[in-house]
Parts: C-alpha cells; sequence; structure tokens
C-alpha cells in the first residue's frame, strides 16, 4: 500500500466520520487533487488489501471498516453523530476507532427485541452480558465480509 | 455478527439458519478485543497490520486455537 493509497483512504474515512456519508470517488479527488480514475483505480487497490470495501459494483464504497456506508442493524452514536457499523464488532469498534464513548442500538436476531449497549471510558457498561457468536473461522472472515 | 440476548436465543437463532455453531463470548470481551483491534483505526499514521500482528491482538484475549487461526 503505498502513500498515494494511503492518502486516499484517509480522506475516505475522514470524510465519512465528518459527513456519516461514504464520499464519492469524484469528492475525494477533488479533495486531494487527484483525477478520479486515480481515486477509482486507489479504492480498487485498498478493496483488495481490506482497507476498504467496495459495493459489489465496484462503483461505491460499502464499508470504511467498523463503519458502514449502508443502513444495518447496528446503529452507534457518539459524539452526538451516528454511523451504522457492518457487525456488532464493528459496533463496539466505532467507540474504540473514535477513542469517545459510544451508545449501540441493536437487536436480537431471534427475537427481534431491541438491545442496547452502552460504552464509557472503553468499558462496557449496559449489555456486557449479551452474546456475541462468530459463525465464521478467522481464516475465512474475508471470503464474504458481508456475511462474516 | 450479531448480539443474541442469550445462549438459548442463540441456539435457536444458529437452528433457524442451519448454521454450525462457532465460537461465542460475550460482549463485554468482544469489547475489549473491538478496543484492540480498532483503536488506530483514524490515525493519521495508520498502516495495515501484518496477518502476525492481527493474530497477536486475538492471543492477547486468549482467543487461540484453529478457529481463530487467520492464516
Amino acid at each position: 500500500m503505498d502513500e498515494l493509497d494511503l492518502r486516499i483512504r484517509n480522506e475516505s474515512y475522514s470524510s465519512f466520520v465528518r459527513t456519516g456519508t461514504a464520499p464519492a470517488a469524484a469528492e475525494t479527488a477533488a479533495a486531494l487533487g487527484l483525477a478520479e480514475e486515480e481515486v477509482a483505480a486507489a479504492r480498487r487497490r485498498l478493496h483488495d488489501a481490506h482497507a476498504l470495501v467496495l459495493q459489489p459494483d465496484g462503483a461505491g464504497i460499502r464499508m470504511l471498516n467498523p463503519f458502514s456506508a449502508v443502513e444495518t442493524p447496528h446503529r452507534v452514536e457518539a459524539g452526538g453523530r451516528s454511523w451504522f457499523a457492518n457487525c456488532a464488532w464493528d459496533a463496539l469498534g466505532i467507540p474504540a476507532a473514535l477513542h469517545d464513548d459510544g451508545r449501540i442500538e441493536s437487536a436480537c436476531p431471534d427475537c427481534g427485541e431491541p438491545l442496547e449497549l452502552e460504552v464509557r471510558d472503553g468499558e462496557l457498561v449496559r449489555g456486557a452480558d449479551l452474546l456475541v457468536h462468530f459463525v465464521v473461522p478467522a481464516r475465512s472472515w474475508w471470503d464474504d465480509i458481508g456475511f462474516t | 455478527m450479531v448480539f443474541l440476548r442469550s445462549e438459548e436465543h442463540l441456539v435457536r437463532w444458529l437452528d433457524a439458519n442451519g448454521w454450525e455453531p462457532g465460537v461465542s463470548m460475550t460482549a463485554a470481551t468482544l469489547n475489549e478485543l473491538a478496543r484492540r483491534w480498532w483503536w488506530t483505526r483514524l490515525e493519521p499514521d495508520w498502516r495495515p497490520r501484518s496477518a502476525a500482528e492481527s493474530q497477536a491482538i486475538l492471543d492477547e484475549l486468549g482467543l487461540t486455537g484453529g478457529f481463530w487461526q487467520l492464516v
């Protein structure tokens, strides 16, 4: 991963955290003074390196892990803003990445009951006894990251 | 992966989807893992971790054995 790819990756994350919306390649290109094609090519390399996840059509960003660019059952609030997370792990990862407290709204996939978790000063002060289940073994996580 | 209310809900959810059981942990343990895994993700000098570095994070939490082997 070269410096250009890292700049594009960092700008994409920064923009997403600030706006809650995944930037289009043209927006990132404008922010960095690059050609849109350069950004699109870098995004494909970042996707292949698991540094972000593109939509199936390769056009837009689906995941800037732990953030999700599409609506999911896991909503996270921190610092007065909110984002969607890709999964339970990523939901707890958003307060960690932001170095902030956070509140997570999710739901039990068995019964649909709403679930709330709260991270304060790094500790899970609400929802600590809820269960999380890894169905997919670690070596296969990236075979289908959407399912994982 | 998802949050579930209890073991009873987990068993029913796995059954309903026809999935083989994997590995469970509490949300508290997952929070510890999330803190180690994601802490540097937004830092300007972020660089991708090697597989060995990621494996070390899992090891620190006792997540060892075949299920947790990244490569």
